[in-house]
């Protein structure tokens, strides 16, 4: 297919398909640096810390918490719908991208799988942890049992079940079918009896052979075509959670797409966290660029000023509707006792994704990261805004009260940030951080040595 | 057809449909054309920030449909001045105004509203002239500085756009039942506009291979408008859904009774406009195969632009009519005609007057040569 | 019938497309092809025909929805009808979300293992590997070797098609 001159090469040096193998399995190969031992080490850390929180919850009970009446959810659902909004951002990129032909994800997409993967499993944890009785956990799946009960198919709540479980099940095959070819690869390149053993089994058995190529093409795009709705109705579903409650400040209609908005915003967020670090740790600079980042920049511009014109509308709509209780709703997040939460949020999530339309800003590595951390924040923030300032003063002033996490949440939040990168560092090891085969196959269109324009 | 559309409103008045009714129809029909020219500009805009290569071939479409938004403009004044904005909303009878509109007396007050009005058709406006008027300037003279300053002002029409179009659908359709509010009607309405304008895009880009014209455009043009129309659909039903099941939800009064009127009495309108807009478009547009005929794309957009046009009725007849009043008679759809026609005439115009082939587009070769794996 | 076949490779995608057109005009039978990344076109210069998978995702995904659907009715209306806010009991709209996903995990699955299923790619599953190469840099060619007086032609027309490392295996 025709390539503009004009645009940018999206993998540069140069390289030919082989060099291209080589460069994304070296690291898997040979002993972990140690940059990777000490972050393994941090993050081990930070896993303990929320074993002994998850501990302290199953034994104790939701009472080592913070919650109280009325604000029956605090740092449990913050955590939850952020970690759920990160990991949207990886299917956004794997099946999103895909269907808008955006060849700059090619580079992306496997970790940003990954990580959809991980971040979902530390989501899953907090609706799990905070039922108190994890025990009987399994009564919110429907199964015929003996006292003729059924789930509350109508509950929000159960939607979630069905939501995530989908999601991270359909992820995990997408991820999975996506990783096959390239686990061939390893295979064929494993040096080792045991590696070549393990990466045999992984691969199922792959040969590149062209009708299992033409097939997996379909597949994929079929499974593109399934995730992109389900990336929308997962983080919908979510705001389902609040928006059918009459609760002033989370009964509002925008909240499906705002939060998926919100939650591409926030995730690709992460994965510019993520693989900044990542691409100079591993020296895949040549693979992912400063177009890349740049391309993912503009995405946050985009998914930021949606959540931006969001927050105008709910502003502007609490004033309209002559509701006294959500115009003090809104009033009170900007002025009360969390005020403090609700200006960090602005900040972070409104200013700071303005900054990229500045090409300079847009363009250097540094500025990314720094604006990727604040956008981290400010979406946690917000999703602390939402839940807690809505719950603790509703209609009756008599019951308004204060809300402070304990030591056994923090630890279950930090917790989840050790398993989270735990897993990351050793996904870096065990598998290719960068989809080998979709790479080669975007390598004459957007590689640095296209020249001339290549007609088929 | 722009006789049809004058003879029926002659029709109209002689009639005694009464006020209200005539009003509302030049409301709608002013509205929907110019969020169609809003769109076709929209289309040229978002894919110009994007850097995607395929649409060259399509974009003199879109850009001789922004031509309108003036035009459609100088209608709704028209008949906002002259009468319309008594008939239409009920916040300018100043004199009986209940406890809850005198609470939004700040914002719905005839001063600011035409302030407002000013604004957008401002913006829109000199951003559509702009971004036309680069465009030609890249076709005459191929410098790659005139395709970054047509990236510079799509980046701000759609930023202008997205604000604009949100607060524009307050002012001019939410407030018609000012009692209710939603904060997703500024997007919700976007996403109809969204679909009609590709749809319409397609619509006459069709209607030029016929004539002979824009030979160039192949069969992946049409997947791709298909795929935008099939998504933009889902897109589209997925907000309805969302607003609709959210009230019925929390089942609270001052929202539902939104709804409420317009099962009671608007019923019929009220689903088929589900099933036109998209049960139709996700049925037939599912296959990949589809999307790439003319004459499977070409008839759902048909269908999909008679279909919004029936989403925006029920948006603004229960409220600014009422079911006693409303209906769907020789005045709806000889004044839909009517626009039709001057919006076929703006169009074809804005078509004759520049080049239909962007060869000096950086992307043009790509598009002319566009073919993909899927 | 002769079970030897003669393997190529090439180097380049855009040569392999044209030597796979070349061969097949000169009749030879291609038994596969081995490729490190898809090919684009090569599945039509080969004569695949177009995969019904989406069929079975189609279906799938029906399936899902109506199991989703008819099963929450049952349960609401008849198994354990609750009271929600004075709802009706057949209550649509907020049967929709879990209907979706059914519809959605459904098809996904569906679609993956009858792929997995249909071309035995399972764990453990043990491939016959005929270049270590075709998963890294080399596109290669796995033809028939005919009868034993025929391979040397073949042979020919595999190196008149710019194939390089050919190789009789029987």
């Amino acid at each position: 297919m025709y390539v503009s001159p004009i645009r940018e090469p999206l993998i540069r040096g140069e390289k030919d398909y082989s060099q291209v193998t080589k460069d994304i399995l070296a690291p898997m190969a040979g002993k972990p640096t140690r940059y990777w031992y000490m972050g393994i080490t941090l993050s081990s850390a930070a896993l303990l810390f929320g074993a002994w929180a998850t501990y302290m919850t199953m034994y104790y009970g939701i009472g080592t918490w913070g919650l109280n009446k009325t604000v029956g959810w605090g740092w449990d659902i913050t955590n939850f719908v952020w970690w759920v909004g990160i990991g949207h951002a990886g299917t956004f990129i794997s099946a999103i991208l895909l269907l808008f032909r955006q060849k700059w994800r090619t580079s992306i997409n496997r970790s940003a799988e990954a990580m959809t993967l991980i971040a979902v499993a530390c989501a899953g944890f907090f609706p799990l942890i905070h039922m108190g009785r994890l025990v009987l956990g399994f009564f919110i799946f429907p199964y015929p049992n003996t006292r003729s009960l059924w789930v509350n198919f109508n509950s929000p709540l159960l939607w979630d079940v069905f939501a995530i479980s989908t999601y991270l099940l359909v992820s995990l095959i997408f991820w999975y079918v996506g990783l096959i070819p390239d686990l061939g690869t390893v295979r064929d390149k494993a040096t080792t009896k045991i590696r070549k053993a393990i990466y045999g089994f992984l691969s199922f058995g792959w040969t590149g052979s062209v009708r299992q190529w033409s097939r997996h093409e379909t597949v994929s795009l079929i499974l593109a075509g399934l995730a992109a709705p389900l990336v929308l109705s997962v983080h919908t579903i979510v705001s389902f959670d609040f928006a059918t409650s009459v609760i002033p400040g989370w009964h509002t209609t925008i909240f499906p797409p705002y939060f998926v908005s919100g939650a591409v915003f926030s995730g690709f967020a992460m994965v510019l966290t993520l693989l900044i670090v990542a691409r100079k740790a591993l020296g895949l600079e040549e693979y992912i660029t400063v177009n890349h980042i740049e391309s993912m920049n503009k995405v946050i511009i985009l998914t930021g000023s949606i959540v931006g014109i969001a927050y105008i509308t709910e502003f502007f709509m609490a004033w309209y509707s002559g509701v006294e209780y959500e115009q003090y709703a809104f009033l009170n997040r900007a002025f009360g006792p969390y005020a403090w939460a609700y200006w960090i949020m602005m900040t972070c999530n409104v200013v700071t994704p303005q900054l990229f339309w500045f090409k300079k800003i847009r363009t250097s590595v540094v500025a990314t990261f720094i604006i990727s951390i604040f956008v981290n924040i400010g979406m946690w923030f917000e999703r602390f805004v939402i839940v807690v300032t809505s719950l603790h003063r509703d209609f009756l002033p008599s019951s308004w009260v204060m809300y402070k996490p304990s030591l056994v949440e923090v630890g279950l939040y930090v917790g989840t940030l050790g398993l989270f990168f735990t897993l990351f560092l050793l996904f870096i090891r065990a598998f290719p951080v960068i989809a080998i085969a979709e790479v080669k196959s975007v390598l004459k269109s957007t590689g640095s040595f296209k020249k001339t324009a290549h007609h088929e | 057809m722009v006789a049809i559309g004058l003879l029926a409103l002659a029709y109209g008045f002689i009639a005694g449909l009464g006020g209200d009714r005539i009003v509302a129809n030049l409301h709608l029909n002013s509205f929907y054309f110019t969020s169609l020219g809003l769109i076709g500009m929209f289309f040229v805009a978002v894919h110009a920030i994007s850097e995607s290569g395929w649409q060259v071939s399509m974009q003199r479409v879109g850009e001789a449909m922004s031509l309108f938004i003036p035009i459609g403009g100088i209608i709704m004044l028209l008949v906002f001045v002259f009468g319309g904005m008594h008939h239409l909303f009920e916040w300018t009878h100043t004199e009986h105004l209940d406890e809850i509109l005198l609470g939004k007396v700040a914002y719905l007050n005839q001063p600011f509203f035409y302030v407002r009005f000013a604004v957008f058709f401002a913006g829109w406006t000199w951003l559509a002239w702009m971004i036309r008027k680069t465009s030609r300037e890249l076709d005459i003279n191929g410098d790659v500085k005139y395709f970054n300053k047509l990236r510079k002002y799509s980046a701000f029409y759609v930023v202008f756009l997205a604000v604009s179009s949100v607060i524009s659908s307050w002012d001019w359709l939410m407030s018609i039942d000012a009692h209710w509010f939603s904060t997703l009607y500024g997007w919700y309405v976007f996403s109809s506009m969204l679909v009609t304008g590709f749809a319409v895009i397609v619509i006459f880009t069709y209607v030029l291979k016929r004539m002979g014209y824009m030979q160039h455009v192949n069969d992946e043009h049409i997947h791709d408008m298909g795929k935008y129309m099939f998504a933009l659909s889902i897109f589209w039903a997925y907000l309805w859904f969302s607003q609709y099941m959210l009230i019925w939800y929390a089942n609270i009064p001052e929202e539902t009774i939104y709804f409420y009127e317009r099962i009671k009495h608007f019923d019929t309108i009220f689903y088929v406009n589900l099933i036109v807009n998209f049960a139709i478009p996700f049925l037939l547009l599912m296959t990949r195969n589809s999307k790439r005929v003319s004459y499977v794309v070409v008839p759902v957009a048909v269908i999909l632009f008679i279909g919004h046009w029936m989403d925006l009725y029920q948006l603004i007849m229960p409220g600014a009519v009422g079911y006693e009043a409303a209906g769907i008679g020789f005045l709806e759809i000889g004044v839909t005609i009517g626009f039709t026609g001057l919006f076929m005439l703006v169009t074809f115009f804005g078509l004759s007057k520049v080049p239909l082939v962007p060869k000096n587009h950086p992307f043009y070769e790509e598009s002319l040569h566009y073919h993909t794996n899927y | 019938m002769n079970k030897s076949y003669i393997t190529a490779y090439y180097t380049d995608d855009d040569d392999l497309l044209k030597g796979i057109r070349q061969l097949k005009e000169k009749g030879v039978e291609i038994i596969d092809v081995m490729t490190p990344f898809p090919v684009h076109g090569l599945d039509k210069a080969i004569g695949l025909r177009r995969s019904r998978l989406s069929r079975v995702a189609f279906w799938g995904g029906t399936v899902g929805a109506l199991i989703g659907f008819f099963f929450q009715a049952w349960v609401f209306t008849e198994a354990y009808p609750l009271n929600f806010g004075g709802k009706p009991y057949l209550s649509v709209p907020s049967f929709m979300p879990v209907a979706f996903e059914m519809a959605v995990l459904f098809a996904a699955f569906s679609i993956v293992f009858a792929y997995l299923i249909y071309f035995k790619l399972t764990p453990g599953a043990k491939p016959v590997i005929h270049d270590e190469r075709s998963t890294d840099d080399r596109f290669l060619v796995v033809v028939k070797a005919g009868e034993p007086g025929e391979s040397a032609s073949i042979e020919r027309a595999l190196s008149e098609a710019g194939a390089e490392g050919i190789k009789l295996k029987a």
